[in-house]
């Protein structure tokens, strides 16, 4: 490609940004209708809050964009993250050890849990329902028996401080943007990230062509599962404890953000980029419900009304191109 | 597969052995299942009824229903086939878990509900009146407000007794004070990262004008505090939860909570433990034995 903007590359701009322009129309106009209700919505008290709050679920999303590209599905986010902030807890008491000691352990616990949901479905042929269904009761399991069922608190602030602030920016946030830049350039940049879409797109054809697929569906579900590990650390220090009961749910919340974020619950077709702005939209959506005082039992009539609506939306658009 | 069926058989008479070496002992079985063992109040009450059955020789059978009445139904029918002297349920629901009373009664096993109630009616109850312990903790926030104020509700799992009941309880002492004036009341379902969030969007919406926070659980209560913390605002906020977890506590000893009610789990799990083996023994019990909240602040808290 010797010219930057050719034909070629204009239109293949455009086919990467073109199908997220709905999603961020969508973003947009949900914004702009809080800010006219509720006017503090664009603080940037409220702003900051609201990049924090959506961290966690990020680094989820952003996990399980992996695995989903490969036609898989991962189950056992949520007690992968009560198990990582179990560990990280227990060995984040004050004066204990240095900082880098319960993150390292929290993120190795996530990275095992997905190690192992990886084997079982890449070598063991289970199906990654089964594998990680079995992991997210099993995981769970293990977060109370390392808790004997309590909260695991008594925090050391070091370890506190990675939800604060850093420059009056939440650093649960910047370690969400850093990890999404990550991601997102290995998929699109690096062999194993262009395998990744090779396997989901068509398995068959994508071993015909010489892909090792086990190895590439083994590394996805062992990144994802990393990355719920630091997603329960960063969970850990925001609430100062590990829950053995956190997290429930969560594995549910990021699948719906992957989604709406164009990615395809088949496989082979994704973006970081997108899951990044289905994670957004749920975050302020989330963040927009609680301001404007609606009902508990009306905010789960929303929430589910607006995942599926924002999917319907975006197939729409783009037509037949998606499975 | 024969082979592995044949072990399974061979495994299953062996787990069966000891109960009837215990039967010739006419050592007295209680069978329990409990609401959910990942939550720690749960815990207290499993812990306090295993050391009060040691006592009294008893042995234990405890099932974990994880929250679900189909699940604790199930594990009823399973004590019942057991032939087991009594029962101890902590129900997951008022209605769903009923069967598993009607059951036990049509089986002439004595069933002691502990915590909660059924709509079917257990052959003894032993708990606390939910309503109470929301009443307690609201009343101590229109005394630090001296009556007046913004006040924000974090509610429990919606339609679980436990969340009902709380704010029945509160709704009864905010209807007695004018001058409290309800800003918000939302579901953190008593998760604590949840009312993290919670808070730090009610912080943002109602500014200045909040005052104190009951939160119908100490995990929300916890989770509220921190967000307060985090905006510097403790002093002007008064935040009371309920449970008496031991993370509350602490945070009451630190002067960082300002008050948490005190459910005594300990006193359940012995109680219903005693009217479980009186009822096996054709004993007649008390049918409901209430046992009190108690409010703890840092005052108290010392005396728990």
């Amino acid at each position: 490609m010797r010219y930057r903007f050719d034909r070629q590359s204009l239109t293949r701009g455009l086919t990467v940004w073109g199908p997220r322009l709905g999603l961020v129309a969508a973003l947009l106009t949900t914004c702009g209708v809080l800010a006219l209700l509720r006017p503090h919505f664009l603080s940037l008290a409220n702003l900051t809050n609201v990049v924090r709050q959506v961290s966690i679920n990020g680094l989820l999303a952003v996990g399980v964009t992996w695995v989903l590209l490969t036609g898989g599905v991962d189950l056992s986010l949520g007690s992968v993250v009560a198990l990582s902030g179990v560990v990280a807890a227990h060995l984040a008491h004050p004066g204990m050890y240095p900082l880098w000691v319960p993150i390292t352990a929290g993120i190795a616990a996530g990275t095992a849990c997905g190690g192992i949901n990886g084997l079982f479905v890449a070598r063991g042929g289970v199906p990654p329902f089964i594998a990680t269904l079995g992991m997210m009761t099993a995981a769970r399991g293990l977060a109370l028996v390392l808790s004997g069922g309590r909260p695991v608190s008594n925090m050391s602030p070091t370890l506190t401080r990675l939800a604060g602030d850093w420059l009056h920016v939440p650093v649960p946030a910047l370690i969400l943007g850093g990890v999404a830049l990550a991601a997102g350039w290995t998929l699109r940049n690096t062999r194993p990230g262009r395998y990744l879409f090779a396997v989901g797109g068509n398995e068959q054809a994508a071993r015909a062509a010489g892909i090792p697929v086990r190895g590439i569906k083994g590394l996805a579900y062992t990144v994802c599962g990393a990355l719920a590990g630091l997603a329960g650390v960063v969970l850990a220090a925001r609430i100062t404890t590990g829950q053995p009961n956190a997290g429930a749910g969560y594995e549910l919340d990021a699948i719906a953000a992957v989604v709406i974020g164009g990615t395809s619950l088949s496989g082979g077709v994704g973006s970081v980029g997108g899951t990044l702005l289905g994670v957004l939209l749920m975050g302020v959506i989330g963040n927009g419900l609680d301001l404007l005082n609606v009902s508990s039992y009306y905010q789960q009539i929303v929430k589910g009304a607006i995942i599926v609506g924002a999917v319907w939306f975006d197939r729409r658009q783009r037509g037949a191109r998606v499975k | 597969m024969k082979r592995v069926m044949w072990l399974a058989l061979a495994v299953l008479c062996g787990c069966g052995r000891p109960q009837q070496a215990g039967k010739q002992e006419r050592q007295v079985v209680i069978g329990v299942s409990l609401l959910n063992m990942a939550n720690e109040f749960i815990v207290t009450l499993q812990a306090a009824m295993q050391e009060r059955a040691d006592e009294l020789g008893v042995r234990l059978i405890v099932n974990d229903a994880q929250r679900s009445p189909e699940r604790q139904v199930q594990q009823v029918e399973t004590l019942i086939a057991q032939r087991v002297q009594a029962i101890v349920l902590n129900p997951c629901e008022v209605e769903a878990s009923s069967p598993a009373v009607l059951k036990a009664r049509a089986a002439a096993i004595p069933l002691v509900n502990v915590n909660s109630e059924t709509a079917a009616q257990p052959a003894a109850f032993v708990g606390s009146r939910d309503e109470e312990s929301a009443e307690l903790a609201m009343d101590y926030i229109a005394q630090r407000l001296g009556g007046v104020g913004g006040v924000l509700m974090m509610e429990g799992y919606m339609g679980q007794a436990a969340q009902l009941k709380r704010s029945a309880g509160a709704q009864a002492v905010l209807a007695r004070h004018p001058g409290l004036k309800l800003l918000a009341s939302q579901s953190a379902e008593w998760d604590r990262a949840k009312a993290v969030t919670l808070m730090e969007n009610w912080l943002q919406a109602y500014g200045p004008s909040i005052r104190a926070v009951f939160a119908q659980n100490d995990e929300m209560a916890m989770g509220a505090l921190l967000a307060v913390e985090r905006a510097g605002r403790k002093r002007e906020i008064v935040i009371v939860g309920v449970d008496a977890i031991r993370d509350a506590l602490q945070a009451v000893k630190e002067g960082r909570l300002d008050a948490t009610v005190f459910q005594d789990g300990r006193a359940q799990g012995r109680g219903a433990i005693d009217a479980a083996l009186r009822l096996s023994r054709g004993e007649t019990v008390d049918p409901e034995a209430w046992i009190p909240f108690r409010l703890v602040t840092r005052d108290t808290v010392e005396t728990l």
